[in-house]
């Protein structure tokens, strides 16, 4: 029998192919890598936390709210909110809603196919009808647009995908700090590995959506829909956040006579993966807010190290926004080796090769990304 | 009570002389400052004693020194110098405000800024002509020191362009002083006497020219510029501000005094072409800014045509030109000094000064967005916006000088035009854009520096929505400059 | 208490400035840990200030007859400046609309920029802004127009440069401000001859000294232009028209203010001059040439265009250009009213764009379509907005129009025509813009387009009502028009006859036609070399922009850089190094450091002293100067 050695990968970035077929994540393995991976998913599992909670409230409680003025509240309306609300000391929400946006936007998965099915539509034209009931304008307005409604039920449904499934990446980062604080978690492969662990754990958790409206309950994503928590929001999410993303206004012209945005949305490359964080805290950068809101969660360990590089506090959004792109390209090489059509610790040649070319497809769309640049540091 | 502001920062200077030397000490640039501060307040005490309802000199100073010579300690005060001891006083204190505190020598370099400072007020205070040559030649000294010994790699030659240049002004304007003396017979220095002679018209264009020459390198105008943008890129930045601020108004503030003051009646003669000349340096200086590619030869440039229309309003000699004259003095003075000190933030700070290189400054977190947003109302107050004091010193100016040359007032309405094109092409390479990573390591900028910008940011704003602030001290003797000059033509056709 | 609110009318466009300045502590970074959004709600209520003192005043007015506020600002010699504020209802009314239109626009603002983190510098931006319009619509005096024009010019570059690191900002704030600069200077010259010859700088003195000027025919027809070259490059009128496509760049709520009333308030400020116009012909056949080339070129420019920004913003200089029409001939009740109603009109129309750019990430309307059944304020504000914009009962513009022509102003036949072509444009434009942005299928991008949330769509819903109130508006404020008939009614009578049906048949037309077309989603370009060429001559504004290139901009930089190298090599090199050479001899002129330069600087002071006292002990002076002075004597 004639054993096939797979030959060294001629990619590009084939340091990272191989890498990842050793079961490694693509950020380089140092203590300082570590340290600032995981500090900043301890403080993005805080804000994710706030995220997810918000998400799953505007779609349980503002459903189809058309002037959701309290939106941000949790349900919690009182004088002290209010104010800090007016002098925004709070949780840049916006980011969410954005990310969720976007992801709708990209669309992709189970979920996506699955708000556009007659199952779903006619749950929510229930659900429609029982919210204005008693509102002749609204049914007539949604009358003469049909999908009005049904477009915002669709993105109702978006909110509380993405909300659980920043439920599930929020509790999985927090337990990552435990046991980086525990001492347990030594190299940027222990983060990876974790990770790995907690998405392959959750993968088949069920998404689901029910409101109440008049007593009445309407399932409109039931359980027996099938959307899952990895294939169905996990992976559409990766594709639209951390690789697609939106052009940020900022920095590319939406001119469309000088054509910077490319017409298929498949093929833009704005996402977290790629996208320069020197611009973080300009103008027309949708990040700055997330990186606004990790600014207050950071591990003691992180804030000193910010406080004693670069401009301290006043470049920490930038600084916090490189670390951040860091600890992504851990979650990514975590998704990537939990997709991976092959188990990594395979003999088959077959299967070997299976997975060289689907890391190195993967790769094909890294290549203009942040990758070497965050290793470079 | 004139004399404090000549002697207290000779004292000072003294004392930071005398005091030994120690180790990283920041006793000499204290000392400066609080001399500097002295001198500023002093400045300001006189400003707020001094009687604008009458024209003429006040606080005359009187001591007999070289009687033999006609030489004499005359100092006293008017509504023309006021303004621009006042201007050296604030700009003096920012500049050793901006200095740096690990400056090599600090106690040779504070002491010759608090000279500068001392000699430039003594030249504006002076009122016996030998007496303003005697100090407008010792401000050279320390000038040229601070320049070539404090100065960019190519100092030594900027130094000694400056110090030829500026020596051939003061021989040129000597001559023309010793000429007026000897030639009227008055055995005297004293500039009131001098006023009252009368001359044939050829001496006086003769005398004129030498001053309007000897002035006109100094101001500077075209063709005896040059010496100007390679005295500011060699400069530092304290250097600059001062250089740009007060040093040239000293030349301005000279075609005034003795060029229209002494020679009224052959001014009128010569004015239509001094109008002609403005026009045509105005516009020189602005097309040269265009093509430049360092910040401090922009900022150069464009003093060269702003201070054009000075000359300008100097030919045009109408009691709104003149007084007009004198704003624009103190707003170019001010606006100048801004945008050197901006410009010297940048380069500390990238270490270049090239429009090609630096880009996207204003970025908030990396960049320098406080002084891009400085930088910006900078440019746009010496680009004449209205409600910032260059627009009220340009609208007078072209208002107080249409009258007398209009083709060379609109002329120098397009070279304010141009003031926005070349601004706003620097602006928008260096500040707008994308920060590159070359440029993301650079130090932030602490408020300390940024905090004379702020000030003189304000003040042009004040002085641009209250502009009879600034108005109100020189209107009276500007008039007066021309009033014995009633034959100067203010035809509407003078040129046809 | 109504009197307080009138005599104090100056302080509307100071709460602007007010708002403005309260911004700077989040926008030049005092407060960081917190967001900056107190700033927009800060800027928010002074509007809303303004807005309620300002319609407080308007209720009062009318039964008080108009009065000035006058404040001394500077006297030099026997100049005397006053900035002069004009209490009347034209003016009033001029500036509710600007506070309404910045009100609606900030509201929308909070929606459309919430996710960028320096709206407090947007806000206070948009606050100087809001104080510039509101001061232009109340001043009474030149100068002080002028001044608020040039803090609009400087807005609006910043405004467009809101986001500076995009590359094409760099040059669109640029180009914007040096654009409108040019006919800022222009206008700067028109001021300063008019205050030389004489003339007080308030409206009301204009229209005395230009009842007789003192002036020769040539020199009126110079000033008449330099006056109305300001407002040329305001409200984007050929040749300063390519500002406003390239000031699309900058973000969209203002792009609102820019569309409607920025762009009206250079030609507010036109016909408060229009007495001046009247000295000379010229002017008058000017301002009329210029709109027409505006209004017909930017009505077919807009045809090409495939960004829906720049689609509209073109229709905006045509409509600026009737108003120079108006203007030109004479018929200042038209003005006024096509610039009320076309502001209200495009307000909504950028709301409803400005919902569309974020839900579908891009401008470019070949890659949109079938948003119109889930999208209904944004739609519905589209279809109102274009109704009050063309020719069609019972909207705005249809009263206008009817106005126009029906008889009381003198309508010359080449009006009717050029009014029957803009209106026919128009429709087209905007059917075509429907149809391809709106109807047909979803494409990838428009296939997730929910409503816009409720602070963009509120306004968008109450600027679609305003806009249908426009009509009851005008019926109300009829009363502020002149409305004497011409006096040659009767001669026109076919004219008046047809000039309605016509105009609305046109718009109809266009509406068909607009359907009809074949309009291609996708990049694909006629194949037809004459067709291609058209459609890229249109797209890229007939080239203007390169025609500029090759002109202006090539004479200046060249000009520029020959001006460089002469000082460089001819001046500092030659010319002074002569003189030196002369004065100096060849050792010092090199400028030579030896290590020895504080050698030279003792030469020269002692050179100085030796022959300072050679001169004076030998009396050499009084010898040279006698002998000179009889040579020249």
């Amino acid at each position: 029998m004639v054993t096939t050695v797979l030959e060294p990968s001629r990619h590009p970035l084939a340091k990272y192919v191989h890498r990842l077929e050793q079961g490694l994540p693509m950020l380089d393995n140092n203590d300082q890598n570590v340290m600032e991976v995981v500090g900043i998913l301890k403080s993005y599992g805080i804000v994710l936390d706030a995220y997810s909670n918000n998400l799953n409230y505007v779609a349980e409680s503002q459903f189809l709210n058309l002037f959701p003025f309290f939106k941000y509240f949790n349900g919690e309306v009182n004088a002290g909110k209010l104010g800090q609300f007016w002098w925004h000391k709070r949780i840049n929400y916006e980011y969410a809603e954005y990310c969720m946006r976007s992801m709708f936007w990209h669309g992709g998965g189970g979920l996506d196919a699955y708000v556009d099915s007659p199952e779903f539509i006619a749950v929510a034209k229930q659900a429609i009808a029982a919210r204005w009931k008693n509102n002749p304008l609204m049914l007539s307005l949604n009358k003469l647009f049909p999908d009005f409604l049904l477009e915002q039920t669709r993105q109702m449904a978006y909110y509380t995908g993405l909300g659980q499934f920043w439920r599930v990446m929020s509790d999985m980062f927090l337990a990552l700090s435990d046991r980086y604080d525990a001492g347990e978690i030594k190299s940027t492969s222990d983060v990876t590995q974790h990770i790995l662990a907690a998405l392959v754990a959750d993968a088949a958790k069920p998404i689901t959506y029910k409101v109440e409206l008049g007593g009445k309950t309407y399932h409109l994503i039931p359980e027996s829909a099938g959307i899952t928590f990895l294939m169905d929001t996990g992976v559409p999410y990766v594709e639209a956040i951390f690789f697609r993303g939106t052009p940020f206004p900022g920095t590319v012209s939406y001119n469309a006579q000088a054509a910077q945005i490319p017409p298929e949305k498949s093929t833009f490359t704005y996402g977290a993966l790629y996208a320069d964080p020197l611009p973080i805290g300009g103008s027309g950068i949708p990040p700055t807010l997330l990186m606004q809101d990790m600014r207050h969660y950071l591990p003691d360990y992180l804030q000193k190290y910010y406080d004693k590089t670069g401009r301290s506090e006043q470049d920490i959004r930038v600084k916090i926004c490189q670390t951040f792109q860091k600890s992504m390209f851990c979650v990514t090489s975590a998704a990537l080796m939990g997709l991976v059509p092959n188990p990594l610790d395979t003999d088959d040649f077959e299967a070997q090769q299976a997975n060289r070319t689907f890391f190195e497809s993967w790769m094909d769309r890294l290549i203009p990304s942040q990758i070497t640049n965050v290793n470079q540091a | 009570m004139l004399s404090a502001l000549i002697w207290l920062p000779l004292i000072g200077a003294l004392i930071i002389a005398v005091i030994p030397p120690a180790e990283n000490s920041q006793t000499p640039r204290n000392i400066a400052l609080v001399s500097s501060f002295c001198v500023f307040g002093w400045g300001l005490w006189i400003a707020i004693n001094y009687d604008v309802a009458i024209a003429g000199l006040q606080f005359a100073e009187h001591i007999p020194w070289v009687e033999w010579l006609g030489l004499n300690y005359d100092i006293a005060i008017d509504g023309l110098s006021l303004p621009l001891m006042v201007l050296n006083g604030l700009l003096t204190l920012v500049a050793i405000w901006i200095s740096s505190k690990e400056i090599h020598r600090p106690r040779f370099y504070f002491a010759l800024f608090l000279l500068l400072q001392a000699s430039v007020n003594g030249a504006f205070l002076a009122q016996d002509v030998l007496l303003f040559f005697l100090f407008y030649e010792i401000e050279i000294i320390p000038l040229y020191f601070l320049i070539a010994i404090w100065g960019g790699k190519r100092r030594g030659y900027a130094a000694i362009k400056f110090l030829l240049y500026t020596a051939v002004s003061g021989i040129l304007l000597l001559a023309s002083f010793l000429g007026l003396t000897f030639l009227s017979g008055a055995n005297t220095f004293a500039y009131t006497a001098l006023q009252n002679t009368s001359l044939p018209m050829a001496s006086q264009l003769l005398l004129l020219a030498g001053i309007v020459v000897g002035f006109g390198i100094k101001i500077p105008f075209l063709p005896f510029h040059t010496w100007l943008p390679d005295a500011h890129v060699e400069a530092s930045t304290p250097v600059s501000v001062i250089l740009a601020g007060v040093l040239l108004k000293l030349g301005t503030y000279g075609l005034l005094r003795f060029g229209l003051g002494l020679f009224p009646e052959a001014w009128s003669v010569v004015a239509p072409w001094l109008a002609i000349w403005a026009a045509i340096s105005a516009l020189y200086g602005a097309s040269c800014a265009i093509a430049q590619t360092d910040m401090k030869k922009v900022v150069a440039y464009s003093s060269i045509a702003h201070m054009a229309f000075i000359l300008l309003a100097a030919a045009a000699a109408t009691p709104i030109s003149l007084a007009a004259a004198e704003i624009q003095m103190i707003s170019h003075g001010l606006i100048s000094g801004l945008l050197f000190l901006l410009v010297g933030i940048v380069y500390k700070k990238t270490g270049s000064r090239d429009v090609n290189y630096l880009r996207g400054l204003l970025n908030p977190e990396r960049g320098l967005p406080i002084t891009g947003a400085l930088m910006i109302l900078g440019v746009m107050a010496s680009a004449g916006l209205p409600g910032m004091a260059g627009f009220v010193a340009e609208f007078l100016i072209f208002r107080g000088s249409f009258i007398a040359y209009p083709i060379p007032t609109l002329l120098c309405l397009v070279g304010t035009g141009l003031t926005a094109v070349y601004f706003l092409l620097m602006i928008n390479k260096v500040f707008f854009g994308r920060l590159t990573p070359e440029l993301a390591a650079m130090d932030p900028v602490n408020w300390g520096d940024q905090f004379p910008a702020v000030v003189l940011v304000i003040l042009l704003f004040i002085f641009g929505l209250q502009p009879q602030w600034m108005i109100r001290w020189s209107e009276a003797d500007t008039a007066a400059l021309i009033t014995p000059t009633a034959q100067v033509e203010l035809s509407l056709n003078s040129l046809q | 208490m109504s009197e307080f609110f009138l005599h104090n009318l100056w302080l509307v466009p100071v709460y602007g400035i007010i708002g403005a300045f309260l911004t700077l502590p989040w926008s030049v970074g005092l407060i960081r840990r917190t967001g900056p959004r107190p700033a927009a709600y800060i800027n928010l209520f002074m509007t809303f200030i303004g807005f309620v003192h300002g319609t407080w005043a308007f209720t009062n007015l009318w039964h008080s007859p108009p009065q000035q506020l006058s404040l001394e600002w500077l006297h030099v010699a026997d100049l005397q400046l006053s900035l002069v504020i004009e209490i009347s209802p034209v003016n009033l009314g001029a500036m509710e609309l600007v506070t309404a239109i910045c009100l609606l626009a900030q509201v929308f603002a909070l929606g459309y920029m919430e996710k960028d983190w320096s709206i407090a510098r947007f806000y206070g931006l948009m606050g100087l802004f809001e104080a510039a319009l509101s001061g232009l619509a109340i001043s009474d005096s030149l100068l002080l127009s002028y001044g608020l024009l040039e803090i609009l010019t400087f807005s609006t570059y910043l405004l467009v440069g809101f986001w500076y690191a995009q590359p094409l900002v760099v040059t669109a704030a640029r180009d914007a401000f040096l654009t409108k600069r040019v006919g800022d200077i222009l206008l700067l010259m028109g001021i300063v001859t008019l205050s030389s010859y004489g003339t007080g700088l308030t409206f009301s003195e204009l229209e005395a000294w230009a009842a007789n000027p003192p002036l020769t025919p040539w020199e009126c027809s110079l000033l008449g232009l330099a006056l109305i070259a300001g407002p040329v490059g305001k409200c984007a009128q050929f040749p300063l028209n390519l500002w406003l496509d390239e000031a699309m760049e900058g973000p969209n709520p203002a792009g609102i203010i820019r569309n409607t009333v920025v762009v009206s308030a250079g030609a507010f400020v036109l016909l408060k001059m229009e007495p001046v116009y009247t000295i000379t012909p010229v002017t008058s056949d000017a301002l009329i040439i210029i709109g027409t080339i505006t209004a017909v070129g930017a009505s077919l420019v807009a045809l090409a265009q495939i960004d829906i920004k720049r689609a509209l913003s073109h229709s905006t200089s045509a409509y600026m250009g009737l108003v120079f029409i108006a203007v030109g001939l004479d018929q200042i009740d038209i003005a006024l009213l096509l610039l009320l109603t076309h502001a209200i009109a495009k307000a909504v129309l950028f709301m409803s764009i400005g919902g569309i750019i974020l839900n579908t990430h891009g401008q470019n309307i070949t890659e949109m379509g079938g948003l119109w059944s889930r999208m209904p304020a944004t739609t519905t504000a589209f279809i109102v907005g274009s109704a009050g914009l063309v020719c069609l009962f019972p909207f705005g513009t249809f009263w206008t129009m009817r106005r126009w022509v029906n008889g009381f102003w003198e309508t010359p036949i080449w009006l009717l025509v050029l009014l029957v072509g803009v209106n026919f444009f128009t429709s087209i434009n905007l059917t075509r813009l429907f149809r391809l942005v709106f109807l047909g299928k979803p494409q990838q991008k428009t296939r997730r387009s929910p409503e816009v949330i409720w602070l963009m769509a509120f306004p968008m819903v109450t600027g679609t009502i305003l806009t249908l109130l426009v009509p009851l508006l005008l019926q109300r404020w009829q009363l502020l028009l002149t409305w004497s008939p011409g006096n040659d009614f009767l001669a026109r009578t076919l004219i008046v006859t047809l000039a309605m049906p016509m105009l609305i048949t046109a718009g109809a037309l266009g509406v068909v036609v607009g359907l009809l077309i074949p309009l291609s989603r996708s990049m694909s370009r006629p194949t037809q070399f004459y067709l291609r060429f058209i459609q890229d001559l249109l797209a890229y504004d007939f080239y203007i922009d390169r025609a500029y290139n090759f002109t202006v901009v090539l004479m200046v930089s060249q000009l520029s850089k020959v001006m460089a190298w002469i000082d460089r090599y001819v001046v500092d090199g030659f010319v002074n190094l002569t003189g030196f050479a002369t004065l100096f001899g060849g050792s010092a002129l090199k400028y030579n450091v030896s290590g020895q330069s504080q050698f030279y600087i003792l030469t020269i002071v002692i050179g100085i002293g030796l022959a300072l006292g050679w001169f004076m002990f030998t009396g050499q002076w009084t010898t040279i100067f006698e002998f000179w002075s009889k040579q020249l004597a």
